[in-house]
């Protein structure tokens, strides 16, 4: 099947160019849990040129409710080596490296990426993975908790970094209440504005986008 | 005037996203924050405050973008036309 074929729909949507720009992209997807695996597989059906996947967990069961790349025989399994494999079978014109490793200070960003998903579970991690980043690298921020959630885009060196935003957000202890649903939806919203992103055009460029699940609330903050 | 926003849970529990009040002369953010509680009758300072009256983790307070972390925090001056935020993000992923 031409690959003209594969993308018809998205593509009578936004046409070949943004198609083309999307093939020639590189996205990492920092944390391929609750939202990194709906972020990375969304990504992947629509065409994006390459992903680099950054995780070192290992599928459990609580996974199963929200990460959507996983199923039971994948227990115990590392999460990259199941995400490649399906990613793989959706889009295999997408180029995927794996980079099975913690986010702490001896990361590199592999130099050819400049548009980061950030699909983390806690504030230390994004911090340093931020910290990585080389001036202008875009950043899409995701979080949930709960009912709640949010989106942000930055720009390493121009915009106020997610250090100083979320100064004062300790880690919560425990594990956080997250469902399938919610998490899905934040991921959707950050792979649209990923796309926004390569496409040049952010919408959450210094924004929030504040996702209000429980009444469905939208509202913005600007940074 | 002063622009104070609730998002997230504040929102949710105060039943309210916006909130304007006149400035006033030589306020401080702490100040600010005793006088929005006398504005609503959801208390909520419980949230933003401990019992020494010291700010809890756990909300980003901005004014005019910048947390006030980075500023004088409770003494943070509070003027005309400032905008100030209270956003307890999301931190799961």
């Amino acid at each position: 099947m031409p690959v003209t074929e594969r993308y018809k729909r998205q593509v009578l949507h936004w046409g070949k160019e943004k198609q083309q720009q999307l093939e020639a992209a590189t996205v990492l997807v920092a944390g391929v849990g609750g939202l990194g695996a709906t972020v990375s597989q969304l990504l992947t059906r629509a065409g994006i040129g390459k992903l680099y996947l950054v995780d070192d967990g290992l599928v459990d069961w609580p996974d199963l409710n929200r990460q959507t790349l996983y199923a039971e025989t994948d227990i115990g399994q590392p999460k990259l080596v199941v995400a490649k494999k399906n990613l793989e079978q959706i889009n295999s014109y997408v180029t995927i490296e794996l980079l099975q490793q913690r986010i702490d200070a001896a990361f590199t960003c592999p130099v050819d990426v400049s548009l980061v998903a950030d699909c983390l579970d806690n504030y230390s991690s994004r911090f340093l993975l931020e910290g990585t980043l080389p001036s202008g690298t875009f950043l899409v921020h995701g979080g949930i908790a709960g009912d709640q959630g949010q989106i942000l885009t930055l720009q390493k060196g121009r915009s106020q970094s997610l250090r100083e935003l979320f100064a004062g957000s300790p880690q919560p202890q425990g594990d956080i209440p997250v469902t399938g649903a919610g998490a899905a939806i934040i991921a959707s919203l950050m792979t649209n504005e990923l796309f926004q992103v390569v496409f040049g055009q952010p919408k959450l460029l210094n924004r929030f986008l504040v996702v209000g699940l429980s009444d469905l609330h939208l509202s913005f903050l600007d940074v | 005037m002063i622009k104070v926003e609730f998002y997230s849970l504040l929102r949710l529990l105060l039943k309210l996203d916006k909130l304007d009040l006149p400035a006033q002369e030589n306020e401080k953010v702490g100040q600010l924050l005793q006088r929005i509680q006398r504005q609503l009758p959801t208390p909520f300072l419980h949230k933003l405050l401990d019992d020494n009256g010291e700010l809890i983790p756990g909300t980003i307070i901005l004014i005019n973008r910048r947390n006030i972390l980075h500023l004088d925090k409770l003494e943070t001056p509070v003027q005309e036309g400032d905008v100030i935020a209270f956003f307890p993000p999301g931190a799961g992923g």
